[in-house]
């Protein structure tokens, strides 16, 4: 990590205290902005601002077109904020978006997720909900198999509405997971999946009622595969909202069976498995 | 009267205003006469108000009251306009309609604001001009846009304006509302309500919340077997804690709340089998749906050009001027205000800063430097209520929440504390009613 945890500050401390909770999974309000940016803070792109993102692009010249993020512009509540990514660059032939990267600029840790699709997953396209501590930019790189790369970023403005407090509530981890698919697919072409499971997602960075900083218990890890090969796969961290949502493609080429799987850092682990039906 | 949450001064130094006028200042407003009908004469400048709701009717009142000499005409179909405060006690048999109805006599008579009862159907910001569909068009200096939600049909599928006949919105007072009151009264005992409520941003933040309350309140009173099933695109929604713990213990557990991650989040309605579908396919059935759409700011916004592509208004926040279109001030429910809340209170807090502005801007001085206050009472039960309050100034240039202002009603309160804010919910009601239109419910 670029930047080291800090402890509460008394604000926080107060917030926590009078149950104020809006914000509360976000874990620390965030260390200085300046601390996650490189030495190229003057430059023009959101990602050339970040370390983490840097690493990503490489030597590459990012395409900005091509890659979209959509989030709103406000948000009333940073505890899930809706976001949807994808590639519609067309591409040349063999060629599919091998990876996509999101980072958020002004949290505590910047990365949110790292999504690895194949072509079984037939759309880069993919939604989730994300924790935004603070009015900051989005930020997201792709990358294709033969080493295209684009990048792009979003800014989203956080207010807590004095409407939208709320109390913390208690989870049960990697309890009920839900996975819909389509009820048929057309071969090879991309069917909308979503899926959902209860988790915390506890970021490690926050206190609970007896003022211990509760320890880092997220998914890291969720995986599909269609008839035993990968198709799609996300790595997660602490940005990813409670109860992660993830909404993606599969493009099966014949009927078989999916499997989804997702694994915390405890070791603990939840599985799914759909038929899909190739018509 | 609690209002007085603007640095607004309704007095003007007349011989402040002699001397401007000596100078040229008015002069300089041009009332270009064309459009403008008879009453226009010896103005200050020319105000129209498109919408007649809680931040148009307060801008009408506000601009004549702090420079009488304004033309101010307020554009507004209804007659009589319905308070979205306040209708779900009408939901649960708390309240008669005509209480929360009011009229613009006062506006007209007392203030001397020109009302015009048609539409405002087109406007162009380039020749500062209102069409209007009685044939007549208005010139303005400065327009104030009011105009409030308008439902984005077809954004939930099968939710359109034929399914809303069917299975009501009644996020509009008036008409809607009675429908799903009568749909309440001819449901059997032993049935289940479901309300739909939204994902942010929407009107009226702990409405859905409320108005299950008080179908829960109706329901218990005559039909004590139901249960009521609100489906929630939202983990989180406005009062959680206090409208959770005041459900147990009114109504025990015959209202059940399922969130986002839950699968409560309906991506399908079905009018006609009065059913929906959720994110991950369970289908609910409903003796009596209400659907709480998405939403966005009214269509004559869209029209002045003044929404961006989120379907809402983004303003100045010093003026609530928009920051696309110059000269039209946008306040209430269409605007992007957060974190103020979309509600009748923030309405009639922007309206008077807009005025402000306004009255400020014709005069040729820059604009007094705003704050905000609202409070959002909820009933829960008839002796029941919960609020919170919060107070909103400029930081950064954006709206912010003063730190350590406002807050909510305490969790452990007694029955007596909620039984004196169920009481200041009518008191606020009246006050803003009053100050708003000059009526009395």
């Amino acid at each position: 990590m670029p930047h080291p945890h800090r402890h509460p500050t008394l604000t926080r401390r107060r917030l926590l205290g009078s149950g104020v909770g809006g914000l509360l999974c976000l874990g620390l309000l965030s260390a200085a902005p300046g601390l996650l940016f490189s030495s190229a803070a003057l430059a023009s792109d959101a990602w050339q601002r970040l370390d983490a993102a840097q690493q990503v692009v490489g030597d590459a010249s990012p395409e900005g077109d091509g890659l979209t993020l959509d989030l709103p512009h406000v948000s009333e509540d940073g505890s899930a904020v809706a976001l949807t990514v994808g590639v519609d660059a067309s591409l040349d032939d063999g060629d599919y978006v091998e990876s996509i990267h999101l980072f958020a600029a002004g949290n505590p840790n910047p990365e949110i997720a790292v999504f690895h699709l194949t072509p079984l997953a037939g759309k880069p396209e993919v939604s989730t909900r994300v924790r935004l501590n603070e009015t900051q930019e989005v930020v997201a790189v792709a990358r294709s198999a033969e080493g295209k790369v684009w990048a792009t970023s979003r800014e989203v403005r956080i207010t807590v509405s004095g409407c939208l407090m709320r109390g913390d509530d208690v989870q049960e981890s990697l309890s009920n997971p839900r996975v819909r698919v389509p009820d048929s697919f057309s071969a090879s072409q991309p069917g909308e999946i979503r899926t959902l499971i209860t988790h915390p997602m506890e970021t490690g960075l926050r206190e609970g009622d007896d003022g211990e900083t509760l320890p880092r218990h997220i998914i890291e890890r969720f995986t599909v595969s269609v008839d035993g090969d990968i198709a799609f796969e996300a790595e997660l961290h602490q940005s990813v909202s409670a109860n992660p949502y993830l909404r993606f493609h599969l493009a099966p080429e014949a009927s078989g069976e999916a499997v989804f799987e997702w694994h915390d850092d405890t070791g603990e682990s939840a599985r799914e498995t759909r038929e899909l039906n190739v018509s | 009267m609690s209002f007085d949450n603007t640095p607004f001064q309704p007095r003007l130094g007349v011989s402040r205003r002699q001397v401007l006028k000596g100078m040229g200042a008015a002069s300089s407003l041009p009332l270009i006469g064309g459009f403008a009908p008879a009453f226009a004469s010896n103005s200050d400048g020319r105000v129209v108000v498109i919408g007649g709701g809680f931040g148009g009717a307060t801008a009408a009142k506000y601009l004549k009251r702090a420079n009488p000499n304004l033309a101010v005409t307020l554009v507004e179909p209804a007659r009589t306009f319905y308070t979205c405060p306040f209708s779900n006690l009408y939901l649960g048999g708390l309240r008669e309609m005509s209480k929360i109805a009011h009229g613009y006599d006062e506006l007209r008579d007392r203030y001397g604001v020109e009302v015009v009862h048609t539409l405002a159907q087109d406007l162009d910001p380039d020749s500062h001009t209102v069409s209007l569909a009685n044939g007549d068009t208005l010139h303005y200096d400065k327009l104030v846009l009011s105009p409030g939600i308008d439902i984005r049909w077809n954004a939930l599928e099968g939710y359109d304006e034929a399914a809303a006949e069917l299975v009501p919105h009644a996020w509009k007072a008036g008409p809607q509302t009675e429908l799903l009151r009568r749909q309440l009264e001819g449901m059997e005992d032993g049935g289940t309500f479901v309300l739909v409520a939204p994902e942010n941003p929407f009107r009226c933040p702990p409405g859905p919340y409320e108005r299950a309350s008080m179908v829960a309140h109706y329901l218990s009173q005559h039909k004590p077997s139901s249960k009521v099933l609100i489906l929630d695109a939202k983990d989180n929604f406005s009062k959680q804690g206090l409208f959770t713990s005041g459900w147990e213990q009114l109504y025990g557990d015959s209202i059940e709340w399922v969130g986002l991650s839950g699968d409560g989040r309906v991506t399908r309605v079905d009018a006609e089998n009065r059913e929906v579908e959720t994110e991950f396919g369970t289908v609910h059935r409903a003796d009596v749906l209400n659907v709480v759409p998405p939403q966005k700011a009214g269509w004559i916004a869209e029209r002045a050009g003044v929404t961006d592509d989120s379907g809402w208004v983004p303003v100045k926040p010093e003026t609530f001027e928009s920051q696309q279109v110059a000269d039209i001030y946008v306040v209430g429910d269409a605007t992007v205000a957060a974190p103020m809340p979309k509600s009748g209170f923030c309405a009639n807090a922007q309206a008077k800063v807009a005025a402000a502005a306004i009255v400020a801007s014709l005069r040729g001085d820059s604009a007094p430097d705003p704050y905000w206050s609202n409070t959002c009472y909820s009933l829960i039960g008839p002796e029941y209520g919960i609020s919170v309050a919060g107070v909103y100034r400029i930081q950064d240039g954006v709206i912010a929440e003063v730190e350590g202002s406002g807050g909510l009603s305490p969790s452990d309160a007694s029955p007596e504390i909620r039984q004196m804010e169920a009481e200041y919910a009518v008191g606020w009601y009246n006050a803003i009613c009053q100050d708003t239109w000059g009526t009395d419910a």
